[in-house]
């Protein structure tokens, strides 16, 4: 049961393809597999059609149109067979990204119970990566600087607001401060987008703060 | 393959949309183009969409004429190959249309700032699939107030919408450009998405 959604501001831009590449697909991954999200997705393109429906139109001449038909003999019209979408439980989107499971990403070890996967989107402004959380673990105490987008692919997390879980989509604006704890059932997996570096306020941790560099392309 | 549900709205007047034309003539255009690769049924939707593809393409303001040319024949192609996946029954035509439109101007600004991505924009869009019967009618009566909704916006919520939409840009950036506070622009979308009735359920 997913409790926690993009909010509506976040759907229309989202919708109106206006998002950057990387919060695009992270916020795709969550509306594909929420039903909610979804028909609220749906309308907002509607609303995008009616308003492209509603331009002033900019005239384009017979010779263009000419050159359209001339190329149509070329582009025979693709066949279709209304196939459901492949049943495996890996979002398309990170299909695409992983070509593999997650078992063949390349990890980085962050301490024991972290570790970390960087996948390339193309996007130069924005981190994408895949965070593993051990069963029960924690991950050491950070701030972020910047916007950070979490969606739980797997397990699920708390921290001290409240418990996330599968499907869960969640924002953290800058200054917002936690340490969240996977579930004790079992590991977590979650996506997060970040558009700045993460910051550890661990004392602990604070030494890797000059390492920590967001990891684009 | 056309059902009476499909051409009058619930009171059984034909749904007609601001020009006076069906709405669901360009549906059937789609149908034509699928199974008889019809020709002059592609010519109409060319001639009524291509300019409104164009404006589309320009309202960004950051595409050349040649740009936009080379858009509009671009989605226009991918119609006439695609038009088998159009189903009807679940989605408009006019909104299926657009959603091309906007994924390949998408992808047209990132080949243009020599993106390397693997995804498309078509990649990252919803897939517009509901299964159900009732979702469909509950779209297709939303649609219908939207369509009918919007020429009542008030024009600061109306210019922030064709922000975003048509030029395709971010809160953030409709804030700097307008030199608006951000959460000025949020509100007045929130405000719009109220008047059109599009609201996220409990
Ligand atoms: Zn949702």
């Amino acid at each position: 049961m997913t409790n926690f959604h993009p909010d509506l501001e976040l759907i229309t831009e989202y919708a109106a393809g206006s998002l950057p590449l990387a919060q695009g697909a992270c916020v795709s991954i969550h509306v594909n597999q929420c039903r909610r999200c979804q028909r609220i997705a749906g309308q907002l393109t509607d609303l995008g059609a009616s308003l492209f429906e509603a331009l002033q139109p900019v005239p384009v001449g017979d010779a263009q149109l000419d050159a359209v038909l001339a190329r149509l003999d070329d582009e025979k019209p693709l066949e279709y067979s209304h196939r459901k979408s492949s049943p495996s439980s890996t979002p398309a989107i990170l299909q695409r990204l992983m070509r593999g499971d997650f078992s063949d990403l390349n990890w980085r070890n962050i301490g024991s119970t972290l570790r970390i996967s960087y996948l390339k989107t193309g996007d130069p402004d924005h981190e994408f990566a895949l965070y593993h959380i051990r069963a029960g673990g924690r991950i050491p105490e950070h701030t972020h600087r910047g916007t950070e987008m979490t969606l739980i692919l797997e397990g699920g997390f708390s921290d001290a607001n409240g418990s996330y879980h599968k499907g869960d989509f969640l924002i953290r604006r800058p200054g917002d401060v936690h340490a969240p704890t996977a579930l004790q059932s079992e590991d977590c997996i979650c996506l997060a987008v970040l558009d700045a570096p993460l910051r550890f306020t661990d004392w602990k941790f604070r030494w890797m703060n000059p390492f920590l560099k967001l990891r684009t392309a | 393959m056309q059902t009476v549900t499909d051409t009058i709205d619930d009171e059984g007047k034909p749904l007609i949309d601001a020009d006076g034309k069906r709405i669901d003539e360009w549906s059937e255009c789609l149908t034509l183009i699928a199974q008889k690769q019809d020709r002059a049924a592609f010519t109409r939707l060319f001639r009524h969409f291509a300019p409104l593809m164009k404006a589309f393409a320009l309202s960004g303001s950051t595409l050349s004429a040649n740009h936009a040319d080379e858009l509009v024949q671009e989605v226009m192609l991918k119609v006439w190959q695609k038009a088998g996946a159009f189903n009807a029954e679940k989605a408009a035509a006019s909104t299926w249309i657009y959603t091309i439109a906007r994924n390949c101007r998408t992808d047209l600004y990132r080949r243009l700032q020599k993106f390397d991505t693997p995804l498309s924009a078509e990649d990252v869009s919803d897939s517009q699939d509901s299964e159900e019967a009732f979702l469909v009618l509950h779209q297709k009566r939303s649609r219908e107030r939207i369509r009918g909704l919007i020429k009542e916006l008030p024009n600061d919520q109306a210019q922030i919408l064709a922000k975003v939409y048509m030029e395709g840009k971010t809160h953030s950036e409709v804030s700097g450009e307008l030199d608006l506070p951000l959460g000025t622009v949020k509100s007045r979308v929130r405000l719009a998405l109220q008047k059109l009735q599009i609201q996220l359920e409990r």
